[in-house]
Formats: structure tokens, sequence, C-alpha cells
């Protein structure tokens, strides 16, 4: 019966303890690969997983934007839709979850003796829809206000606060360009972690939307404003696959409305979410390229100096066969040697990548996802170098004549 | 009965344009329980010869019989298994690890046989009983005497029980002191019924033997009977 594995490995072992300052510069290059591939697969997984969460908070991946192509030379050009044209686009796709046209002014609320200058959005009812955002007191705007050019209003809790504190807002009468509005609802409070907030400043990297507030766009348009320009447009699909479709079929109607002109940009966040998937496929590929690259060196360098190992432990083999050991107990304890060289430099790898995570995410405030799989894949690639890199000297090991081996010097 | 008959058996070294013949065809056999001196000068063969009875090294042609079975047949990776059942090789030079401490070093032929770690110490512990060593197990072998290491060589030699034992030069290193107490050390051996074969240039040690084998050049000289 041969060496078994067990005591193969605690061979092995005891090899790398009788040789411990060998073994960790032998390690080094595996520490170091090991160590920035941990490092990066997290900071990529952060950013990729911040800018999902930006993405959701921007009604998600179902989402078409239209907006003014502030590229195109014309300056004079209009690029806005009328609110008809918006209309005709709302008929002829009836597959669309949600449109929501949008129109913006900024203006003075008061109430009482308090007063706010903030962005008012006249809206459609869609819009809770579209920004996946509702009221959490009173409702927000219907299809009746729409219809009737209601005046009232729906405020962002910021807003609220600043006008009424307290004190409920239901019902109550704020002023608004010499004109009155009944406050109907209190949207939901809107909050993502701001990772770059400096002192003093919010960490809610979403407050701006909590100081808006809500209108019918019908009434914008035909009380406050007096046009019937929509600069600001949004529909939403069904899921992220449709969205790419009803794309095309909205920008091919708006090429249209524009005579071929590319006046108005639509884009959908599916796509662009792709794009800058792809963009961070690209990186990896080239990231993982470096890591290959280096731990192939890693993995020449312990190959070497295991090569140098077995040279110098000649004798040792020798002595080992004279008492009976087969080739393949040799070959196994120096294939499992190389092995545990480099998983604990694996290891070694993700316990520093792990804290340099740490203090990235300390100073740097960068969101880094470490995900126990690729903690195991880490491991994983460090024993498959120790294989890979091992079977040479450990074939040259046991391929030694017992008499020369014992007969070296 | 013959534990060791060898037939015409020859061993060539290849050394580009010259051959050495270092064996030129040997008869002769060795019986089980037989204490056997090899003397001969040096250069004349005599470790080449341990080497193939030991299973360390195979003849370039003729036969070598071990205990009933051809192995000179054997190709060297099958050798490696006879080598852990049936030799115990003491060499001139010990040949212990010097990382590992003695008890561990007594072990390793236990180990490559696959016995538990428990059974090892076991058996490692009485055989150094036995050569006189029980109190220095833990030690490494840098820290013992020439003779000590000699009698740990021994003990690793003898812990799987093996056939023959085979010894080249034991002495060769060692003080007449220690000499003496190795010499002692394989007469028990061999009073127990183990076969020895032992290379010596002392011809007082040879004549401990129960028969004198003479080489020379590669050749038998004589074969007689102390
Ligand atoms: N590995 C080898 N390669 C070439 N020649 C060898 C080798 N081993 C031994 N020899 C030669 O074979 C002859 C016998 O050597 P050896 O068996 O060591 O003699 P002894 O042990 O009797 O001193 C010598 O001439 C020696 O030089
Ligand atoms: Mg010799």
């Amino acid at each position: 019966m041969a060496l078994s594995l067990s005591q193969s490995i605690v061979v092995g072992l005891a090899d790398f303890w009788s040789r411990k300052v060998r073994s960790l510069i032998t390690i080094f290059g595996i520490i170091l690969g090991i160590m920035s591939i941990i490092v990066v697969l997290a900071l990529v997984n952060g950013v990729k997983e911040m800018s999902m969460e930006w993405m959701m908070q921007s009604g998600g991946l179902s989402k078409i934007n239209i907006r003014g192509n502030w590229e195109y030379e014309d300056r004079k050009a209009d690029k806005s839709l009328s609110l008809k044209q918006v209309n005709y686009i709302k008929d002829v796709c009836p597959e669309a979850v949600a449109f929501n046209p949008q129109s913006n002014i900024w203006a003075k609320l008061s109430y009482g003796s308090k007063k706010e200058q903030q962005l008012i959005v006249g809206a459609y009812p869609d819009y809770q829809i579209a920004e996946t955002w509702t009221t959490q007191q009173g409702r927000f705007i219907t299809d009746t206000d729409i219809r009737n050019k209601s005046n009232v209003i729906v405020l962002g809790t910021t807003i609220k606060k600043s006008l009424f504190g307290n004190e409920d807002a239901i019902g109550k009468l704020v002023g608004m360009n010499g004109k009155k509005y009944q406050v109907v609802g209190v949207m939901k409070y809107r909050y993502m972690k701001n990772r770059w907030a400096s002192e003093g400043q919010s960490d809610n990297a979403m407050e701006w939307k909590n100081k808006n507030s809500f209108i019918p766009l019908s009434t914008m348009l035909i009380k406050e404003k007096a046009d019937d320009r929509i600069w600001d447009f949004s529909v939403t699909a069904s899921s992220p696959e449709t969205s790419v479709e009803l794309k095309e079929k909205i920008s091919n109607i708006i090429l249209n409305f524009k005579r071929g002109k590319p006046l108005m940009r639509v884009t959908s966040n599916y796509e662009e979410s792709n794009q800058s998937d792809d963009n961070f496929k690209m990186m990896t590929m080239i990231f993982f390229l470096v890591a290959a690259i280096s731990l192939l060196v890693g993995g020449i360098v312990i190959m070497n100096i295991m090569l140098a190992t077995i040279q110098e432990r000649t004798r040792e083999i020798g002595v080992r066969l004279s008492v009976g050991a087969r080739r393949f107990d040799i070959f196994l304890q120096f294939l499992i040697q190389t092995v545990i060289i480099t998983t604990i430099g694996g290891i070694l790898g993700v316990v520093f990548g792990l804290s340099i995570l740490e203090l990235v995410g300390k100073f740097l405030q960068m969101k880094a996802v470490a995900s126990e799989q690729m903690v195991l894949t880490a491991i994983l690639v460090s024993v498959g170098i120790g294989l890979i890199f091992g079977i040479f000297p450990a074939v040259r090991a046991s391929n030694l004549d017992p008499v020369e081996a014992l007969r070296y010097e | 009965m013959d534990i060791i008959k060898t037939i015409s058996l020859t061993k060539d070294y290849n050394m580009g344009k010259v051959t050495v013949n270092a064996l030129k065809g040997l008869d002769f056999s060795i019986k089980k329980g037989e204490f056997v001196a090899i003397m001969g000068p040096s250069g004349s063969g005599k470790s080449t010869l341990m080497h193939i009875l030991g299973c360390l090294d195979t003849p370039t042609n003729g036969e070598y019989h071990l205990d009933d079975t051809q192995v000179s047949k054997f190709k060297k990776r099958e050798l490696a298994a006879i080598r852990n059942d049936k030799i115990g090789f003491i060499f001139q030079t010990f040949n212990l690890l010097p990382h590992l401490n003695v008890l561990k070093n007594v072990e390793l032929p236990l180990m490559y046989a696959g016995l538990s770690a428990r059974k090892r110490k076991k058996i490692a512990l009485e055989v150094l009983d036995s050569v006189g060593l029980g109190d220095r197990t833990k030690h490494k072998p840098g820290e013992l005497s020439g003779g000590q290491r000699q009698r740990v060589a021994i003990a690793r030699a003898i812990v799987n029980n093996p056939a023959i034992i085979l010894a080249d030069e034991p002495t060769g290193n060692l003080d007449s002191q220690s000499g003496g107490d190795i010499l002692e050390i394989f007469n028990t051996l061999h009073s127990q019924g183990h076969t020895v074969v032992m290379v010596t240039h002392d011809r007082l040690v040879a004549e401990k033997a129960d028969r004198i084998i003479t080489i020379k050049d590669g050749l038998i000289e004589n074969g007689t009977l102390t």
C-alpha cells in the first residue's frame, strides 16, 4: 500500500513548516496575484452594483428616455415634443406600461409665512409607475386632475417639512405664482446612500427628489406656462427585453415628427446598462489577462524553486526510495507540497485582498462586493496553479534513480 | 534454503565511450539465517553488488533470486515494493533524514508500508528500545554521535522485519568502540535468525561472520567458511 493522501499532506505540511522563509518567498507571486484578483473583482462588482442601484433609482431597466439631442448642431431647431405628439405616441403604443411626460418650472411655494423656491413638476399619474415612487400620505395626481386641470399639488417630504413642519399638510392650500393649490398628497421619502458626501452634505444622493412637488401636467402647461412643449418624456415598457423594440418604434415616430432630423435622443436604460456591462466585461477580461499572466509567472517561479528544492533534496529522495517509497509516493509528496504552498499563498492572498478592500472601503468610499464564490474561486485557482506547476518537478523527483540519488552530494 | 541466489550476475556502467564492468559474473548463494561478510579492495564492486542485492539497482545480465522470486526480471519501479517488504539497508553514511527526529526516521519504512500512525509509533519505539535508543526518540540525527546514528539506521532497517539485512561498510565511519557496538547488534540480529550480509574492510570484523565472500575486480575470489 502506498502513502495515503492524508499522510502525503502531513508530510507536505511538515516540509512547508521546516522551510518557512523559503516557502513564503516562493508564494509571494501567488499572494500578489490572488490578492489583486480579489481586490479588482470586488471593486468591479461594487461599481456594477452601484450603477445597478442607480439604474433602479432612475426607473429601472424597462425605461425609455426621450430628450432633446443637444449634440445636434442646429441650435434653433425645436428639440421638444408637443403634448399632442406625446399623446399620439401614447395612442399608438398600447403595449407600453407607463407614459411619463414632464414639464417643470422653478417656483416659490408659500404657506403662511413660510416660503420655498423649488422645482415644480407637471406630471401624469403614470409618473408613479415610471419612477416607481408613490405617496406615503394622501394621493398622487389622477386622471380627473388632468382632465379638470385642477389646482392640486403633491409635496416631496423635504418641502412638506419646510412649509408645514410636523403639521398635517393634506387639504391645506399653498400659494404659487399668485394661485392657490390644494395639497392632496405627500411623497414617500426617497433615499440612496451617497458614498462621496463631504462634511455637512446630505448622505442622500436622492435628496433633490424629496424637494420636488407635483402638479397635474395639464395644469402646468395651461395655467403656469401657456405652451404645450414637453422637454422631458419617458415611456416604460412591460419588460427590459421589450423596451428595445419599443424604443425603436418610438424613435421612428419621433424622427417622422421631426422630418428625419435627429433632434431628439431616445435611449433605453436596458441597452445602456448592457453597454456598461460590456465595458465591464472588457475591463474584467483585460484584468483577468493581466492576472493570468502574473499567476503564470508566479507558477513558473514556483516550478523553478521546486526544481531547485528537489535538486537540493536529491539525497533525501534517495533515502526515501531506499526504504520503500514508491515513485508515486515521491511524486505525490512533491506535488502536494507545491499545492500546499500555492494554496497557502492563495489563502494569504485572499486575506490580504479582503483587508485591502476594507481599507479601500473606508478611505475611498468605494463599494466593494466580495462574494464567497470569489474567495472560493481564488483558492481553487491557487490549488490549480499548484497542480499544474507542481507536476513537472514532482515527475522529475519521482524519476530519480535510487542509487544515483544516494550518491548525490 | 537459499534466500539469495545469483547466477552469472553482471553489472556494466556505460560511461559514454568506455564501459566499466563493475561485476563480471557472480555465482553465489546465501542461506536463510546466514551471516555473510563481503570483503574486497576498494573499487572491486562490493557496493554495486549490495545495491543489486538490495533491489536499489538492477543487474545488466544474469539472474538474482531473492526469497525464491527472480527479481532481476522486475522493472525498477516494481522493486520499490520489494525494498519495502524484504530488505533492510544500512549505509556507511547512515543516510538519515536530518529534519526528521529519530522516531520519524525509524517510522519511515512503516509509513510507506501503509501502517497507521499509532502502529508505526508503537513498533518504532520497540525497535529503538532494542538498539538502546529508547531515550533519544525526539532527537534530530544531528544531535547524535556517529554510533547512535548508525543504530538509528539499523532500527530503520529492521523495523519492517525484512527478509535480509544488507549493510555496506556500516562501521566504516565509526571509531572502534562504536563499531564494536554495531557489530554486537548484528550478532544479536543474526542470533535471532535474521539473514545478514555485511561489507567490511576489517578482517577481524569479517571473521565474526559465518562466511566471507571475497570480491576482486568484479569477480568472486573465494567463499571460505570461517
Ligand atoms: N554509478 C556508477 N557509474 C559508473 N561507474 C561506477 C558507478 N558506480 C560504481 N562504478 C564503478 O564500478 C566499480 C565498482 O564500484 P563499487 O561497487 O562502488 O566498489 P566498492 O564498493 O567495492 O568500492 C568502480 O570501478 C566504480 O568506479
Ligand atoms: Mg563501496
